[in-house]
């Protein structure tokens, strides 16, 4: 874990300083995008989560539980990685992309992702990466289904158990619209 | 050999998909497809207008693989995610023909993205998540279709 902790803190000083030369932006999610991102109760946002393996193999499966933080971050539960957890062991680029791209809602948020498992809060709770820590997110959305339990998901979908397993973070830097017409303009 | 179901079919065509394609060093992209249509048990064809296609572009020259799942409501109610190996086509009957059929839905067609399926897998949350659909008997994921409701998609929202 030191190992992780000294090579996080390498590649964070070296991705400050390409943000400091202008080689990558800082984004900053609209309200707009943070309200869109976060509709519990009436049917849910839902989104498209894609990742890819190293050797570029897409994968793209669809999210319940959603949540934005700190004005640049999207949080979605870990309920049921199987091939997208594969894939952020190996590849840290990921997009989350509306699911119901209307209603001026036509958005894709590309960045790079970090899986917090629910281990981490025991182990090593101060683990930070892209400044927050470990604790920071898993004792606020660590126990999901709790804190805002899927009632509006219909019974037929609605799984009997929901057991987390982490938090999948995001770190937007790109956004770009999925606007018929409009497909690929970056936004953000 | 993979074959898709009646119900899959109904929602792929009725509801259009998201697409993501990579690049070889796994940088993801999602594009849509209002339009798309299955023209046998294992290739769907989809219609893409230029701006569409122009931001997948530089991932298809180098990389095939694409997956795509069920766009709109189709993410709760039909989970499936395929992954195929996909061709662009620019001319000819298919061509033509797909082209002809988005042009119904204000689709002005610059390509069509002919994916051969060859993976399909359960998205449902719960027990069957991540189940591998295509090699699984055709018998039984004909039951899910059965079991799995509403069997047809709603109306595409405007």
């Amino acid at each position: 874990m030191e190992f992780i902790r000294k090579t996080n803190f390498i590649f964070g000083y070296f991705y400050y300083c390409s943000v400091l030369r202008g080689d990558l932006k800082m984004v900053k999610l609209t309200e707009e995008m943070k309200k869109a991102l976060k509709v519990v109760g009436k049917g849910g946002t839902v989104v498209y989560l894609a990742t890819a393996s190293a050797s570029g193999k897409p994968n793209i499966a669809g999210m319940r539980f959603i949540d934005t933080y700190k004005d640049e971050f999207i949080l979605i539960a870990d309920m049921f990685f199987l091939k997208t957890k594969m894939n952020l062991y190996e590849n840290q680029y990921s997009a989350v992309a509306m699911v119901h791209p209307f209603k001026d809602r036509e958005w894709v948020f590309r960045g790079e992702a970090f899986l917090f498992e629910i281990g981490l809060l025991k182990e090593d709770p101060n683990f930070e990466w892209h400044g927050i820590k470990a604790k920071e997110i898993l004792e606020e959305w660590g126990n999901w289904a709790e804190k805002e339990p899927p009632e509006e998901v219909p019974p037929d979908v609605r799984p009997p158990v929901l057991k987390q397993r982490g938090v999948y973070c995001l770190h937007v830097k790109e956004v770009y619209s999925i606007k018929p017409g409009e497909v690929g303009k970056r936004i953000l | 050999m993979v074959k898709l179901t009646p119900r899959m079919k109904d929602w792929i065509e009725g509801l259009g998909c998201h697409i993501c394609t990579a690049s070889t060093k796994g940088m993801p992209t999602v594009t849509i497809s209002r339009y798309a249509k299955v023209i046998s048990d294992d290739e769907v064809a989809f219609a893409l207008a230029k701006d569409e296609y122009a931001i997948i572009k530089p991932d298809l020259d180098e990389n095939p693989w694409v997956a795509f799942s069920v766009s709109h409501l189709g993410v709760v109610k039909a989970p499936y995610q395929f992954k195929g190996v996909a061709s662009i086509i620019t001319s000819g009957p298919l061509y033509d023909q797909i082209a002809a059929e988005a042009k119904n839905l204000g689709i002005e067609t610059s390509v069509v993205l002919l994916v051969k399926v060859r993976e399909i897998y359960c998205t449902r949350p719960g027990p069957q998540a991540g189940w591998r659909l295509d090699t699984r008997p055709y018998e039984e994921n004909l039951k899910l279709d059965e079991k799995w409701s509403p069997p047809k998609p709603p109306p595409r929202p405007q």
